[in-house]
């Protein structure tokens, strides 16, 4: 689904280059749940950012879903961003001027999908996140767990293969956190490969597979295996 | 693609900021139409054809104070000096300058005073057989006087009997024959009518009648005459810039005035209306560039407040032309609010005009014409920075601030 | 406390500087426009003899038979003519009165070294020094003998006094007008006047005369008129003589009537001539009409400010408006923006009233940017006006009322356009920007 070889990210400024990625390679394979995390200034970011297509890289080589990301231009990115791509962010980063049945809008009417087809599929979206009678209410009306819920019904409206989730509990309180933490394990299940950026190693290890960035660079891959046991015995 | 629902709910969110947006364009659009009608009005009045080559035509004024020559004679001989200058096409006396703001006029009947008949107020010159030459009029029929027709005088009782008109007037006084020698009185002085001429302009141009003119052959010049002298276009200069001293050298005891261009005797009756329209154009301008302004600094702000949503929007899979349209098509709607209220309140401005000033009824065309240019005007003010906006990175949306 | 708000208003616009630069700039544009037209207007409009305007009245005779018209809007004509002048002059009536008529001259001295030119002439009575307050530098007016018997002196101006005698007091010296020698008796100090509203037939923005001479001279040496003449019916004059006895109108004829007796006594009087003129064959109307006209009721009949110009400021105000719906959204962007800011404040103890002044000292401020390069923009707009129209060079000015109103303006206008903006900042409850980021 996801593979990165040898992709750095270098951000000049006048007096100094940063390397924010330096030789990242990743491969995340259909239907996977993985969590990133890092100590902050890590590049978590930064590989979320390249990973969604928000950011160019400096080298390397990206392909997601056999779309080599570097030979895309701005349009294309878009493009794919909205067809391939659901994004949940830690702010929800709802349009505060629209409701929610216009925010879940959004990407579908980028995608350029007929009126009928949008509103069955919002419908759709919203009863799964259980917000459906609160179609016309403005954001700033919900609570916040209710509003990354609403991020998250519109990440999925657009029937994405990959979604991004960028701290997505990280605005919230523990049992909200662990009604959207859930709500992404069923997606999961559902068939969608999710990868997740936290700095919560709690909530990491929900996730079947982790990875950590230090210093721009994939640190440790022994977590994965504690992390797929703790799977089992949660599983249990 | 357009997404003229939920802009316009967006919209309807954030009220204020669009009504203003929307007066500004109104009472903008109200202004600009009203104000470029006046100006078209006042463009035609100051481009309009007089009849004269002014550019090579220029006059002055001489007074006299010496009184050991007589004034006729000694106009008579300032005439055929001024003839043989070299650049002088021809010369003539003159009661007045034409287009200049100074001059007579009368009524001109076709019956004599005090006889009540067909009548039309007239502008009319004292002049002699070099008129015609001297100003450059073209004779549409009949003649031009003969030299012994032009009445030289220093008292009242002798009077012209002939006179040259426009057109105009001759279609006025004669509307159903050939007005060529018939005979027209101004007061109970009968004068025939040996000559018509082309268009041609009186001393004002905002006469009621600025085209009904007569010359008649007559030279009475008391102490003070006024002349006119044609010259090639590029002698002009030169001429008016010696003409006190030529003047001067034929007879010193008198003084030479208003040695100027006929088209500058014109520029200076219609500084005024100049003015007005240099004023009103510049106000038009500003108006425009204020009002853009104030649309482009609007975007701005509002782009800045919502960088976040447009990163969010480009995550989204919004194309940077889907940021643009976005603004574009927002600005487009408050604008044409805003043109819709425009329009009712040009033609209510319009309408006051007219009621209060001696403005005509404003034409649909200036409204139609104002509320186009202020659409793209506040289409080009917004496109700076919806592209500005396109920019934004989409990594703006997890970034958290 | 104020200090301390204009400190904040400094640096909120230092922090802001491109919205705040525009609504400055949208502001000065505005002030600017609006002076530009106003100081022509006010100039204009000025009451030109504040202390005697309501005193001096210019006399209007309906003397055209019925069924003849005027251009002016009652139909009256605007001078009288000759016989009326001067029989309106002679009346035995209460108050100053006056007949003049504008003429003109070749004017030289003995001296060589003035080379002869040309200037117009008033010729009046001698009342019109008083009733217009023109102050002599050297000399006087003359007498009432000397206005009778048609002497030959001139009261000249300090310009041409200057020109001719280098402004030496030239009281005694003969100048020569048209080849005939005339005393000076008089010289008159600078007559700064912006409408020449004794005799407004020739441009109302023209520069005074720059002599004065008897009006009885007009008859005795046959003097041209240099202003209008203007006739009704057909009559033969082909002498001067003639002229004086027709039914032309030429001569401008003023009285100051001190108070609303002698007003009405004047009108009865008024009435009693054209009636007593009747008789003797003129005034052929069923109506006999006159009127008498203040100065300030003259210059408006007289349409001293052109309808373009009334146009003008009409726009520059609905201009400015626009400038102030410009600066209320810019406001408004701004201040909500920095709603954040001001409910830490209120947490802090602002009271509302105090976040309220706040932000209107912070519009005040801008409005004074604005005022203030509005003056020099209005400066510009003005040296335009004069560059196009030279006639305009003593109206396009602005005078200390106009420099003091334009800042006026520009806080109001600002002022009004910020108190809804702070209005809304200040009724936001500061919990709301507490709790979230």
């Amino acid at each position: 689904m996801l593979k990165m070889n040898n992709i750095s990210k270098i951000y000049q400024t006048e007096m100094v280059q940063t390397h924010a990625l330096k030789d990242f390679s990743l491969q995340v394979d259909e239907g996977e749940f993985i969590a990133v995390t890092g100590p902050s200034g890590s590049g978590k970011t930064t590989f979320l950012n390249i990973a969604g297509m928000l950011e160019p890289f400096s080298e390397g080589e990206y392909l997601l879903d056999g779309i080599d990301v570097g030979k895309l231009n701005d349009n294309q990115r878009a493009d794919v961003r909205n067809q391939k791509i659901g994004f949940i962010f830690q702010g929800f980063n709802l349009i505060p001027d629209l409701n929610l049945y216009e925010n879940i809008e959004v990407p579908l009417r980028y995608r350029g999908i007929k009126a009928a087809e949008r509103k069955r599929r919002i419908e759709q979206c919203l009863e799964q996140v259980g917000l459906a009678s609160r179609a016309k209410h403005l954001p700033q009306q919900l609570s916040g767990g209710q509003q990354q819920r609403v991020a998250i019904a519109r990440a999925l409206a657009g029937e994405p293969r990959f979604l991004l989730a960028d701290e997505p509990t990280g605005n919230l309180d523990s049992l909200m956190a662990r009604q959207v933490m859930e709500l992404l394990e069923q997606i999961n299940r559902d068939g969608a490969t999710i990868v997740m950026v936290t700095h919560d190693p709690e909530l990491a290890r929900r996730a079947p597979r982790n990875i950590q960035v230090v210093d721009g660079q994939l640190a440790d891959f022994t977590l994965y295996q504690g992390a797929q046991n703790l799977k089992n015995v949660a599983g249990a | 693609m357009l997404e003229i629902k939920p802009i316009f709910h967006a919209l309807c969110r954030s009220k204020i900021g669009a009504l203003l947006l929307l007066l500004q364009i109104a009472i903008t659009t109200a202004i600009v139409s009203n104000a470029a009608f006046i100006i078209e009005d006042k463009v035609s009045y100051l481009s309009q054809e007089t009849g004269y080559p002014e550019d090579e035509i220029f006059s002055f004024h001489v007074m006299l104070f010496g009184d050991d020559v007589s004034s006729h004679q000694q106009f008579e001989l300032d005439e055929a000096m001024l003839r043989r200058l070299p650049g002088v096409i021809d010369a003539a006396y003159i009661s007045n300058t034409p287009l200049s703001g100074s001059g007579s006029a009368s009524d001109f009947s076709i019956n004599p005073a005090p006889e009540p008949g067909l009548s039309a107020r007239t502008s009319y010159f004292f002049t002699d057989d070099h008129a015609l030459n001297t100003l450059g009029l073209e004779l549409a029929a009949g003649r031009n006087f003969n030299e012994s027709e032009v009445i030289v005088t220093d008292n009242n009782e002798q009077r012209a009997n002939v006179t040259i008109i426009t057109q105009v007037l001759a279609d006025e006084l004669f509307p159903d024959a050939d007005a060529l020698g018939k005979t027209v009185y101004l007061g109970d002085i009968a004068l025939k009518i040996v000559g018509i001429i082309k268009k041609t302009k009186g001393p004002w141009l905002k006469d009621s009648r600025p085209d009904s003119v007569a010359l008649i052959p007559y030279i009475n010049p008391n102490i003070s005459g006024n002349f006119i002298v044609r010259t090639d276009a590029s002698q002009r200069a030169k001429l008016t810039s010696t003409i006190e001293d030529e003047m001067l050298k034929n007879y010193d005891k008198r003084v030479i005035v208003r040695v100027r261009g006929l088209d500058e005797a014109k520029e200076s009756y219609m500084a005024q209306d100049t003015l007005m329209m240099r004023m009103l154009i510049v106000l038009i301008t500003i108006l425009v560039l204020v009002t853009a302004l104030g649309i482009f600094g609007l975007t701005l702000f509002n782009i800045s407040k919502r960088t976040k949503q447009i990163g969010t929007r480009r995550a989204l899979g919004a194309r940077k032309s889907a940021i643009i349209s976005y603004f574009l098509v927002e600005n487009a709607m408050i604008c044409s609010f805003g043109l819709i209220l425009g329009c009712i309140a040009a033609l209510l401005l319009g309408q006051l005009l007219m009621q209060h000033f001696s403005i005509a009824a404003l034409p649909t065309s200036y409204i139609v014409g104002t509320a186009i240019m202020v659409f793209v005007m506040s289409l080009l003010a917004v496109f700076g920075p919806a592209r500005r906006a396109a920019n934004i990175s989409p990594s703006i949306a997890t970034r958290t601030i | 406390m104020l200090l301390h708000y204009f400190d904040l208003s400094w640096r909120s616009f230092k922090r802001t500087p491109l919205v705040s630069s525009l609504m400055v700039l949208a502001i000065a544009i505005g002030i600017g426009v609006t002076m530009t037209s106003l100081s022509v207007y006010h100039m204009m409009a000025s009451d030109p003899i504040p202390s005697k305007s309501s005193q001096l009245f210019s006399v209007q005779m309906q003397i055209m038979d019925d069924g003849n018209t005027w251009w002016t809007k009652d139909n009256l004509p605007l001078q009288l003519t000759y016989k009326d002048a001067t029989n309106l002059y002679r009346a035995n009536t209460e108050g100053n009165r006056l007949s003049m008529v504008r003429s003109g001259f070749s004017i030289y001295t003995d001296s060589d070294t003035v080379k002869p030119f040309s200037k117009s002439a008033r010729m009046t009575t001698p009342e019109f020094f008083d009733m217009f307050q023109l102050e002599f530098l050297y000399g006087n007016k003359w007498s009432q003998q000397q206005e009778e018997n048609a002497a030959p002196v001139v009261v000249i101006s300090e310009e041409l006094n200057e020109r001719l005698f280098a402004g030496e007091n030239s009281v005694g010296n003969i100048i020569y007008l048209d080849n005939e020698s005339y005393e000076v008796i008089g010289v008159t100090k600078n007559w700064p006047l912006v409408v020449k509203y004794y005799d407004l037939n020739n441009g109302a923005f023209n520069e005074p005369e720059s002599m004065f001479l008897p009006f009885s001279l007009v008859e005795a040496r046959e003097f041209g008129n240099w202003g209008n003449t203007n006739g009704w019916k057909h009559e033969d004059v082909r002498s001067f003589k003639a002229k004086l006895q027709s039914e032309m109108v030429w001569v401008q004829f003023w009285v100051e009537l001190n108070n609303a007796q002698q007003k009405q006594d004047y009108e009865t009087f008024l009435m009693a001539y054209m009636e007593e003129q009747q008789k003797r064959g003129r005034f052929n109307r069923k109506e006999l009409i006159y009127s008498l006209r203040d100065v300030n009721q003259w210059m408006e009949y007289n349409n001293v400010i052109s309808e373009d110009n009334k146009i003008l400021v009409a726009l520059s105000f609905m201009f400015l408006a626009v400038c102030l719906a410009n600066i209320l959204g810019l406001l408004l962007a701004k201040f909500l923006r920095r709603a954040p800011e001001v409910g830490v404040r209120r947490a802090l103890g602002a009271s509302k009233r105090q976040v309220f002044l706040q932000h209107l000292v912070e519009v005040a401020m801008l409005g004074c940017f604005g005022g203030l390069i509005g003056i020099v923009l209005a400066q510009l707009g003005l040296w335009g006006v004069r560059q196009s129209y030279d006639y305009y060079s003593s109206i396009a000015t602005m005078d200390i009322t106009m420099l003091l109103s334009a800042p006026i303006i520009a806080i109001t206008t600002c002022i009004l356009a910020g108190l809804y903006p702070a209005w809304l900042v200040c009724k936001t409850n500061p919990a709301i920007y507490l709790k979230s980021q």
